[in-house]
């Protein structure tokens, strides 16, 4: 039966480099896969980009790839990674002089580009009569944040990958490919899977599976509910996935790395983000996670199959995830902590003592946050009323402005009340920052031509 | 008379984020546990736990394949991470707060 081995690399930027370093000397795999981006990522990359046309990739991969192309030279496995983020020819001209200065030859490069969209062509499209309904507040037109647009991309399916795989590249460089998809393009191209009926029940259950891969050594227990007894998560091992030509698969890791793989630490995983379980929306299929079967089969291996007779899997959508990110206004924060006795009443004061002054320089936030760290920062309104004496509390003040000066002022304020008050401590505040909001759609797929161009180190 | 206990002692929890929704994926420990959250964690029940941190539907799907629950609240992040003013930007502990939540076992 033919199978594949394919490692998962990287969860997200910045992610350890050391795991994927790792599998790469250590394995045999025959492909790693690298996810370096997170929904607002692009629009950071945009962002530098913009100020320096020779940046907006993700720089970790110059650090990987002088550690890994020397193992490479040797194994010949084949890599795929989104670092192009917002300017993957960039990224290809970055490695590739960096492979000619290691004394590399022949490796080839797939660059896929197109994945983001010029602010004129959202334009273009507007005028067609797509208005581009927001998904998170049902917002159904785009207009009101037209003028504001800073970044556009889409998350596209494996389609390039499989090409440039087909065409004989050793490392596919992408933009905002879809984190699913970097596991999906070569799980399909080496097991000849095409996107025709007969294959959507395992291209499912590939995109079930890329699901556990793609956040890298997450799912090897360095994040999960069993962390305190994850052995050495400090050197955690990449997940490393065999997938056969059924579409079932054993998860384990590299051998002699930290962490746990068990169907639990995978549950996890399976759990994580999905939205509908039975339609887990990829560009390359929609899975269904609750056909999906997992269990242990040995120290560190997970065996992924087909639970009973339901389809994993149903056709791709006709539509790709459409993130647009605006300008939206301005944060800023403050913390400070101050100390008992009384350190609850102390901090109530302090929040009042906030809001006065606000009034009293005269400036009206969008929207402001004041949370006691220790208490309620993270658990919100569910935290039970306090009735316990903390020996210490710390006091988080954000508050959301149109403008930098008010953004700045309102912080200033903020700051008054531990060094008028002297209630507390207060170091190393963090300043003000721009905010970029997504506006997350949807977009036609045949409005998203992709490009794929081929290249070589000689 | 059933005794109340907090969802922690039934399963596990883990959550994230896509946008301004929140999914909390609720991981019980057994059968038994799995029947429980099942019947008591509703959308009215969490929706009520979270207050206005929560403003808009809560979904909750079925996983029986990994006794779990998958609960999906919209409107949960003060507008997502790039633009919420909670220190949690990206709602990692919104499970771990469910988790406090009490349901009644026998």
């Amino acid at each position: 039966m033919k199978k594949v081995k394919i490692a998962g690399c990287s969860a997200g930027w910045p992610d350890m480099l050391d795991p994927a370093i790792d599998v790469a000397k250590k394995s045999d795999v025959q492909y790693l896969a690298f996810d370096h981006l997170a929904e607002l990522t692009m629009a950071i990359l945009e962002r530098q980009k913009a100020k320096r046309p020779d940046r907006g990739y993700i720089p970790d991969v110059i650090p990987l790839m002088r550690n890994i192309l020397p193992a490479w030279k040797e194994k010949r496995f084949k890599m795929v990674t989104n670092a192009g983020g917002a300017n993957p020819e960039q990224c290809a001209e970055e490695v590739i002089k960096l492979a000619k200065g290691l004394g590399i030859t022949g490796l080839r490069i797939g660059i896929i580009t197109g994945d983001d969209l010029p602010i004129e062509r959202v334009k273009e499209l507007k005028a067609k009569g797509l208005k581009f309904k927001n998904y998170d507040n049902d917002e159904p037109d785009i207009d009101r944040v037209m003028d504001d647009l800073v970044a556009a991309y889409v998350y596209i399916g494996a389609d390039r990958v499989i090409e440039a795989l087909d065409q004989g590249a050793d490392l596919v460089i992408a933009g905002r490919l879809s984190d699913n998809s970097l596991f999906v393009g070569p799980f399909m191209y080496e097991l000849g899977w095409k996107y025709e009926d007969a294959y959507w029940d395992r291209i499912g259950a590939a995109v079930c599976t890329a699901h556990l891969l793609e956040c890298g050594t997450w799912s090897c227990g360095t994040c999960s509910n069993f962390w305190a007894e994850v052995p050495e998560p400090w050197h955690s091992g990449s997940p490393i996935c065999e997938m056969d030509e059924n579409g079932e698969s054993i998860i384990s890791k590299v051998e002699g790395s930290g962490g746990l793989v068990r169907a639990d630490t995978l549950k996890e995983h399976l759990v994580y983000e999905v939205h509908d379980p039975e339609n887990y929306l990829m560009p390359d299929g929609i899975g269904n996670t609750t056909a999906i079967k997992l269990e242990d089969i040995g120290p560190n291996q997970v065996r992924v199959s087909k639970l009973g007779d339901k389809p994993r899997g149903k056709p791709r959508p006709d539509t790709l995830k459409f993130c647009l990110a605006h300008a939206d206004g301005y944060i800023s924060e403050y913390i400070m902590i101050v100390p008992g006795p009384k350190a609850y009443d102390m901090a109530k004061r302090c929040e009042d003592f906030f809001y006065k002054r606000l009034e009293i320089v005269g400036v009206k936030p969008v929207e402001t946050l004041v949370s006691f760290i220790g208490y309620n920062a993270l658990f919100g309104p569910t935290a039970p009323p306090i009735n316990y004496e903390p020996n210490e509390l710390g006091i988080r003040f954000a508050i959301k402005t149109k403008t930098i000066e008010e953004a700045r002022q309102a912080r200033l304020q903020a700051t008054l009340s531990w060094y008028a008050a002297g209630v507390g401590t207060a170091f190393g505040a963090p300043s003000e920052r721009e905010v970029f909001a997504l506006w997350p759609s949807l977009i036609p797929r045949e409005e998203v031509p992709t490009k794929l161009e081929m290249r070589e180190v000689k | 008379m059933a005794k109340k206990v907090r969802l922690s002692e039934l399963a596990l929890a883990r959550s994230g984020d896509k946008g301004d929704i929140s999914d909390i994926g609720l991981m019980a420990f057994n059968e038994k546990n799995y029947e429980i959250i099942k019947k008591q964690v509703t959308p009215q029940r969490v929706k009520e736990h979270f207050k206005d941190w929560v403003k808009g539907d809560v979904r909750i799907y079925e996983m029986p394949n990994i006794l779990s629950l998958e609960i999906v609240m919209h409107q949960a992040l003060g507008g997502g991470a790039t633009k919420t003013l909670r220190f949690d930007q990206t709602g990692k502990a919104m499970g771990n707060a469910l988790l406090f939540m009490e349901v009644e076992a026998d």
